[in-house]
């Protein structure tokens, strides 16, 4: 049995459930309601909950901590003065930048680097080791290493720039120009995340049967058209997944930008997330900054549902 | 049933534990800092309990960076500590929220008398003129100079805050400065600390003041008409100039530059703290200078982290003594100095030759007591200096001066509205 | 589609096929070897720049050394500071912190293994109604930002009086929608005859989850474990907000020290960085190997 049309055959909704009397489906649904709860219940309580509550304080004018001043329900208030905001709108388009960018380059080096690492190679694990070690360094320590390879204007990739391009290129202000900042945030957090999704290919990988290979081996398939047609199609709903899983991620961009560039210069690297934290403890609009959260979250889940109904066909 | 006996009994044995530990009175502590601070904290608190057997003090550490987030998460799930650490400038916000309690009351009386003019400034609130909070430290900004450079252009190199180089003198040497062989930039102005920095407000908020405006007009606690008033404009377009001349070391270029191989700056706006990096580095070839004049007077900022004692502690007595016997300690005091801290009390200022007359930081000492201005001490206080940190970002990026500066006072008037004047700021009592 | 018949072609002579592979190994696996060589030193330099400033002995030298080329080197390189940092001053012994950190670790992973493996299974498989508005909730669950919860979620934990602690640190972090989707994925991935075949035998669901499913489960374990561990191991602004004491405290949270307010301890900042690598990464290398080849297809065919 092949793995696509297994996993065709798989759509949950359209598989009718076995008939063998009602009491037996009934246990069956028990367990699985069993199987279903603490998951469930640990969202709801942890994540469900919480944002409820900032539903119901982006009406309100609530301080980020309490203040002698009463707090008032305003309505759509926080909503509208968002929508005003040019700032938002900048920020709402430099995550959509950002994650126009990010998607080709990270998921890119990710699935270049599990393709490398899932084939035979000597020190195997050494390599998945080195491979993994950006992931595993603290954002921290990532952003102060990059501040320095950025350095204007004597840094390494500068300098480096200069050497290849026998001093043609001048300096670039990779994390001081407007111009440069959100496309120097993208390099930096593809080299820091890729092993995320690198991990996720690999186990995608490891889901394609060997059987596949060999048969069309002796078809006399060669390398790119076994690629082609054994492994583009088996990781069909790995692609689709890891799609889904990095826009997401995308539109939560903060930390590197809070460490780095706090949002500039000239507000190029101003996200949605950053905006709505600036808000919140900084100005302490608690309000205000669950608003945002509301919109980005709106934002966000039509993005990924549209993802999912557009690639529907390609999903298992 | 094993378990359940097993259960009972660690219950049991943990009803015991905490009842031996109530007999205490428990203070509780929230500060940041250094791995250095949080070793003289421990051992701070434990000579204290060594010498009052009926207290705990315990200690909250929370890092700088998220030491807003974990008080704001204090307040909410009820649990404030006896005492906090808390930067200066906030200290109105907090007050008028009703966190702080006054401590007039319970700070022994000769640490009291000890405070500097600054140190008493920045702990006092400004409606009922009572003293909220209380520090070893202080703090200020001064000019740092690279002694070969400065020679030769041939500078004059103030001696004393009073003959302080005025705006012409300061931009004329910039300039010569900038035509200096090695010279990479005129000056840092720290830029690389990034632009949603405390920083910003502190360290050039000052030269708004001393060019004739502010923040925010500090009677009427209305921004419009000042922050966007012509002298605000005047010298906020004079920083952009110095920028757009590329006479300022940017933002991505870190924050070494003063004394990094070649020394590519020249001039450097830092902090008290910047002089022990600045000298590991560069011996005697630093000078350090008082901050030019812009205007008719000086201006010098002041604040740092400091002590106040809040609302919910049920001890304020004991905590007030706790605070009192921290600021006497000696070992404590050891290693403030280690740390070049900037005094806040006269006692410590005589204890510290670098900052006494003579030594190398006595200028940013005099300072003080000369031509320190406080941050506008209001409870808007979050929401200016998040405006002004954004104007600045736009204005060293090219951005219409005149248009960041009113953008940034609507934006704080706005805040202010939103929370009906903060009461009794307005006028209402 | 083109694989279903590749898959669907008899498996004529397969003894060949490696003898085939044998001729070329060699000079292909060499230039392979060399390949990936070059590639992960372009990736892993930056991490040089760490490595080398953990071994500097003077924080200042590290800072005036930064946005150069000799960010890269040190001349005379000390261990210094990893003894300094492991004679740490805080209210506890640098390895207690450490200690804190592998509780935390181990008990979310193992918590979300079990508790997301459990969810995406049922979503894959089960014959609840209305799965695919659960799956879809789960993915919109993603969405929201630990930055826009964090706050109600702090008050919340706190009103429960469920503060300072592991349990704080772990409960809440334990259900997640990226890994019960991920486990949907792998899981409905499984050819069904898998599931048919065992509900024939009369095993019930969890039976079938537990003793066939996990088993084949392997690679998404393993992600799941690694993704959630590095996760749980970076865990900074949650700890420090539902902490109070030491007791709990994790490593990341004792490391921040270095980054004070004036002053950053670079030395010590850096070589307790990497410190707190070293964990992380052989907990890595541990799971990574049951990234094991090709058992799906042997276990159907088998």
């Amino acid at each position: 049995m092949s793995m696509s049309s297994a996993g065709a055959a798989a759509t949950a909704a359209q598989r009718p459930a076995p008939r063998k009397g009602a009491r037996r489906d009934r246990i069956r649904l028990f367990q699985e309601m069993g199987m279903l709860a603490p998951a469930v219940i640990l969202m709801t309580v942890f994540l469900i909950a919480p944002f409820i509550l900032s539903f119901w304080t982006a009406m309100t004018n609530q301080p980020l901590v309490p203040r002698p001043t009463p707090v008032r329900f305003v309505g759509l208030a926080n909503f509208i003065r968002i929508f005003n905001d040019p700032l938002f709108w900048t920020a709402l388009w430099n995550v959509t930048r950002f994650t126009i960018w990010i998607i080709p380059v990270q998921c890119g080096l990710a699935f270049l680097t599990a393709l490398l690492l899932h084939q035979k190679i000597p020190f195997r694990n050494l390599f998945r080791g080195l491979f993994f070690l950006p992931a595993i360094t603290s954002m921290v320590v990532v952003c102060v290493i990059w501040a320095t390879l950025f350095q204007y204007p004597t840094g390494p990739f500068n300098q480096i720039l200069g050497f290849l391009s026998f001093g043609m290129i001048q300096p670039i202000d990779w994390l001081g120009d407007p111009n440069w900042a959100m496309f120097s945030i993208v390099l930096l957090s593809a080299w820091q995340a890729y092993g995320f999704q690198m991990i996720i290919y690999l186990a995608g990988l490891q889901g394609i049967s060997e059987e596949l290979y060999d048969a069309a081996r002796i078809d006399g398939a060669n390398a790119l058209q076994r690629f082609w047609n054994v492994t583009m199609p088996g990781l069909r709903p790995t692609h689709v997944f890891v799609l889904v899983i990095t826009t997401i991620q995308a539109f939560k961009l903060y930390t590197q930008v809070a460490i780095l560039t706090q949002g500039g210069p000239k507000n190029s690297t101003e996200t949605v997330v950053h905006y709505m934290v600036r808000i919140g403890y900084e100005e302490q609009k608690l309000g205000y900054a669950s608003a945002v959260s509301v919109i980005l979250f709106l934002i966000v889940l039509v993005i990924a549902l549209l993802q999912r109904f557009l690639l529907r066909r390609y999903d298992v | 049933m094993g378990k359940r006996l097993l259960l009972a009994s660690s219950v049991a044995a943990i009803l015991a534990f905490s009842a031996s530990a109530e007999a205490k009175t428990v203070i509780k502590m929230m500060h940041q800092g250094d791995p250095g601070w949080v070793a003289a904290y421990g051992d701070l608190a434990k000579r204290f309990e060594a010498e009052n057997p009926d207290v705990d003090i315990e200690l909250i550490y929370a890092p700088h960076d998220a030491y807003n987030e974990k008080f704001s998460a204090a307040v909410m799930a009820k649990q404030l500590p006896d005492i906090m650490e808390l930067d200066a400038p906030f200290l109105a916000n907090y007050v008028w929220s009703g966190y702080l309690a006054p401590i007039k009351d319970v700070i022994d009386a000769d640490v009291l008398s000890d405070m500097t003019e600054s140190n008493i400034a920045q702990g006092t609130y400004a409606i009922d003129k009572q003293l909220y909070a209380i520090g070893l430290t202080d703090s200020s900004v001064v000019l740092y100079g690279n002694r070969k450079y400065l020679e030769k252009i041939g500078a004059r190199i103030p001696k004393s805050v009073d003959d302080a180089w005025t705006r012409e003198e300061f931009e004329a040497n910039l300039e010569k400065l900038s035509k200096v062989e090695g010279v990479k930039w005129p000056i840092d102005t720290f830029r690389g600390y990034g632009i949603k920095t405390e920083w910003i407000t502190y360290a050039y908020s000052p030269i708004l003041q001393s060019a004739g405006c502010d923040l925010i007009d500090r009677k009427s606690w209305k921004s419009e008409g000042m922050l966007d008033s012509q002298p605000c404009v005047d010298a906020m377009t004079m920083m952009q100039n110095w920028v757009n001349k590329g006479w300022v070391v940017p933002q991505s270029s870190g924050t070494n530059q003063f004394y990094a191989e070649g020394h590519p700056a020249a001039l450097a706006l830092g902090g008290h703290w910047f002089y022990a990096e600045a000298a590991a580095a560069m011996k005697d070839d630093v000078v350090v200078m008082p901050l030019p004049k812009f205007g008719a007077k000086g201006a010098s900022p002041d604040g740092t982290w400091i002590w106040g004692i809040t609302t919910a502690s049920k001890h304020p007595d004991i905590a007030g003594k706790f605070v009192s016997f921290m600021l006497k300690d000696k070992a404590y005091r050891d290693y403030a100095k280690s740390q070049s801290a900037y005094p806040g009390l006269k006692s410590f200022a005589a204890e510290s030759p670098l900052y006494a007359p003579g030594g190398a930081l006595a200028v940013a000492f005099e300072q003080a007591s000369k031509t320190a201005v406080p941050r506008p001490p209001h409870p808007a206080y979050p929401a200016i200096t998040a405006a002004y940190m954004q104007a600045v970002d736009k204005i060293f990026n090219k951005g219409d001066v005149k248009q960041a500066l009113s953008d940034a006072a609507q934006k704080i008037d706005e805040d202010i509205a939103d929370n009906d004047g903060y009461p009794p700021f307005n006028g209402e009592q | 589609m083109s694989d279903t018949a590749l898959a669907s072609a008899p498996l004529a002579q397969p003894a060949k096929v490696p003898a085939i592979r044998r001729k070329r190994f060699n000079a292909y696996r060499a230039i392979q070897a060399a390949s990936m060589l070059i590639i992960a030193l372009v990736i892993v330099s930056p991490l040089f720049l760490l490595a080398v400033a953990s071994l500097k002995d003077d924080r200042f030298q590290i800072l005036a050394d930064m946005g150069t080329f000799r960010a890269f080197w040190v001349s005379n390189p000390t261990l210094a500071n990893f003894a300094e940092v492991a004679h740490f001053s805080g209210e506890l012994a640098f390895g207690r912190y450490l200690l804190n950190s592998l509780i935390i670790l181990f008990a979310t992973v193992v918590g979300g293994l079990v508790v997301n493996s459990m969810a995406g299974f049922v979503l894959a498989w089960g014959s609840l109604r209305g799965r695919a508005v659960i799956l879809a909730l789960v993915i919109a669950l993603y969405v929201i930002p630990q930055e826009s919860i964090i706050m109600p979620l702090v008050i919340m934990v706190s009103r429960a009086g469920i503060t300072d602690g592991f349990a704080v640190q772990i409960v809440p972090w334990i259900a997640s929608p990226l890994y019960t989707f991920l486990f949907y994925q792998f899981f409905a991935q499984l050819p069904k005859d898998l599931f048919e075949a065992a509900e024939m035998d009369g095993a019930s669901v969890f039976r079938v989850y537990r003793s066939i499913f996990l088993p084949l489960s392997l690679p998404a374990l393993a992600t799941v474990s690694i993704l959630m561990g590095i996760e749980a191991w970076n865990q900074y602004l949650w700890p420090i907000l539902v902490t109070q004491t030491d007791y709990a405290r994790p490593i990341s949270v004792a490391i921040a020290t270095f980054f004070g307010q004036d002053s950053i301890f670079w030395d010590r900042a850096m070589a307790a960085s990497v410190l707190m690598m070293l964990p992380i990464l052989a907990f890595y290398l541990a799971f990574q190997r049951w990234f094991v080849s090709s058992f799906v297809g042997s276990a159907i065919k088998g």
